[in-house]
């Protein structure tokens, strides 16, 4: 090599996987901004229209609708897994026997394939004989309780498994983050005349706030993806009532083959996922400094 | 560390006693319902019984049924799965070692490190739908459709930030002394990595490999939209035929079964590194 091999050394190591993004990322990413911008469907080249797509969008009734759903189940999911995690944490936080194998088991509903959670979840929320409603009436609760075929109660069926699935995360962060405080501070935690919420408020919660920004952001990230378990255990429906961003926007796309106002959707949901990032973004670089 | 609950009353022990086993089961119960309605004869699975051998008698029926009947589609998508997670995590992690070696050793000056490292976690927060209808187009000009090459390259890229990120802090952690002895004994910048810093940071390779491992097994948008007969994964074997049979519980459980197991055994085996893993490196556990 004619160059400074040392200087070298370290692209060596580090183009091939950029390079590898920019081929297989920022490639696609400019070919669908462009068809955003086109009529584009099935088997017919794309033409031109400019803004059209996205002009039609603010005037369509549905995007509105699964931009408002999306967003109630991200904020619901998102606050309550996480002050379920931050609570399993602080319950964890101690001696415990056998806490290893506890947390163990908690982590499993994380690894579980989406896709047949929402299947299985047809099974556990089935009107007339699943457990659930099984269990509800052995202890008197409401009878054959249509967990599916009632809108709101099939947007908290999905809610319910995506809280089972990710709440672990939540919690084995947040339990990481708080072992790795220092000693002192759960000794002034326990202080006499300081309450517990007093002292989680004051002492805990802000020492942990590094962890706390880095499990909100990818639980938000990830919950705006949601697809895999509203594909497979309601379809989106009944009716529109679970029809989230991305299942929406697949629909649009590749059942519907009108790739072009797919794509503009799919460049809206991307415009909002950077806007959040944005608010974090400051945060995100200290942590991977 | 732990809070010692010193000086706090019995009951107070019972109460946190009492929560632990309550998230247990919690999160284990849809698990055990799985696993016991694939032990079920169809006759019990509309009857209220929870406990095996006492309300109802378990039967290796289904799952003998499941690969009698069914084996030849199942096998199909286990292969494909196999096949695709393996090379998908392979290829990322390959990828992702050099490059989380070059962040976690150099100085970028041009772009910063960790502008690097967020450009890297960009991919993942980057919304998969977003991907999907141009690469579906682009794989289907290219003639590549229904294969597994697509699917493998599309996983490499939503595993390569968990690769490049968690290497670069397991590299961060080891000493640069080691590699800098190795230079001044005459070694080469690239040997002393691949023979000095390499074989130390082999039990990060491999949970690395793993948390890839169970997130490609996982993935379904993709393989949707890629796939229709030949390179269909498991997940897409569940999907294509549970709808039709959605309370024939008995069948639902134990071909998700099918799908789950695989990744929650990686999880038991990743139990150590989990934390780390998951926050791409942010959080140790």
């Amino acid at each position: 090599m004619i160059f400074n091999r040392e200087k070298n050394v370290k692209f060596v190591f580090l183009l091939p996987a950029v390079i590898f993004i920019l081929t297989l990322v920022i490639f696609p990413l400019v070919y669908s901004l462009r068809l955003s911008f086109c009529l584009a469907r099935f088997g017919k080249n794309p033409i031109f229209i400019g803004l059209e797509n996205y002009i039609d969008l603010l005037k369509d009734y549905k995007f509105w609708d699964t931009l408002k759903i999306t967003l109630i189940f991200v904020l619901l999911t998102v606050s309550t897994e996480f002050f379920l995690g931050l609570a399993l944490a602080l319950l964890f936080n101690r001696e415990i026997r056998g806490r290893r194998y506890f947390r163990a088991l908690l982590t499993l509903p994380m690894f579980a394939t989406p896709v047949a959670i929402g299947y299985l979840g047809m099974t556990i929320f089935y009107e007339e004989a699943g457990p659930i409603n099984n269990i509800l009436a052995l202890i008197g609760g409401p009878q054959k309780v249509p967990w599916l075929s009632n809108p709101t109660l099939a947007f908290v069926s999905i809610s319910l498994l995506d809280i089972w699935q990710w709440t672990p995360f939540c919690f084995v962060i947040l339990l990481a983050g708080l072992q790795s405080l220092p000693e002192q501070v759960h000794e002034a935690a326990s202080l006499d005349g300081v309450s517990g919420i007093q002292s989680l408020r004051y002492i805990i919660l802000p020492l942990l706030e590094p962890v706390i920004v880095i499990v909100l952001l990818l639980r938000i990230v990830e919950a705006f993806k949601v697809f895999d378990i509203p594909f497979s255990l309601t379809g989106g429906g009944p009716g529109r009532a679970t029809e989230f961003y991305s299942l929406f926007t697949y629909r649009t796309g590749l059942k519907y083959f009108n790739f072009g106002y797919a794509s503009s959707l799919a460049y809206i949901l991307l415009a909002i996922v950077i806007l959040i990032i944005t608010l974090f973004l400051k945060r995100v670089r200290e942590v991977f400094e | 560390m732990n809070i010692t609950s010193r000086g706090k009353s019995k009951m107070g022990n019972v109460f946190v006693l009492l929560g632990v086993l309550i998230a247990v089961i919690w999160a284990f119960s849809p698990f055990y319902w799985a696993i016991i309605s694939s032990f079920k004869l169809p006759k019990d699975t509309f009857t209220i019984s929870y406990i095996p051998f006492f309300q109802f008698e378990p039967t290796l029926q289904n799952w003998i049924n499941e690969i009698n009947f069914r084996g030849r589609e199942i096998w199909n998508g286990i292969k494909n799965s196999i096949i695709v997670s393996i090379s998908a995590s392979l290829l990322a992690l390959f990828l992702g070692t050099m490059a989380g070696y070059a962040l976690a050793r150099f100085n970028f000056q041009k772009m910063k490190n960790k502008d690097i490292a967020v450009f890297f976690l960009s991919q993942r927060i980057l919304p998969p739908v977003v991907m999907v209808i141009p690469f579906f187009l682009i794989m289907k000009s290219l003639k590549l459709l229904d294969t597994r090459l697509a699917l493998i390259l599309i996983n490499t890229i939503f595993s390569l930030p968990f690769a490049v990120l968690i290497m670069r802090s397991i590299f961060k952690e080891l000493p640069a002394e080691l590699e800098e002895a190795a230079l001044v004994d005459g070694c080469s910048r690239y040997s002393a990595f691949l023979r000095v810093l390499l074989p130390l940071a082999v039990p990060g390779l491999v949970a690395t490999a793993l948390i890839c491992l169970a997130f490609t097994w996982n993935e379904f948008l993709f393989a949707l939209v890629l796939t229709y007969k030949k390179a269909v994964t498991m997940p897409i074997v569940i999907a294509g035929t549970a709808h039709t049979r959605g309370v024939d519980f008995w069948y639902v459980a134990t071909r998700s079964l099918f799908a789950i197991i695989p990744p929650t055994v990686i999880a038991i085996a990743l139990q150590k590194f989990i934390v780390r893993g998951l926050t791409f490196g942010a959080v140790k556990g």
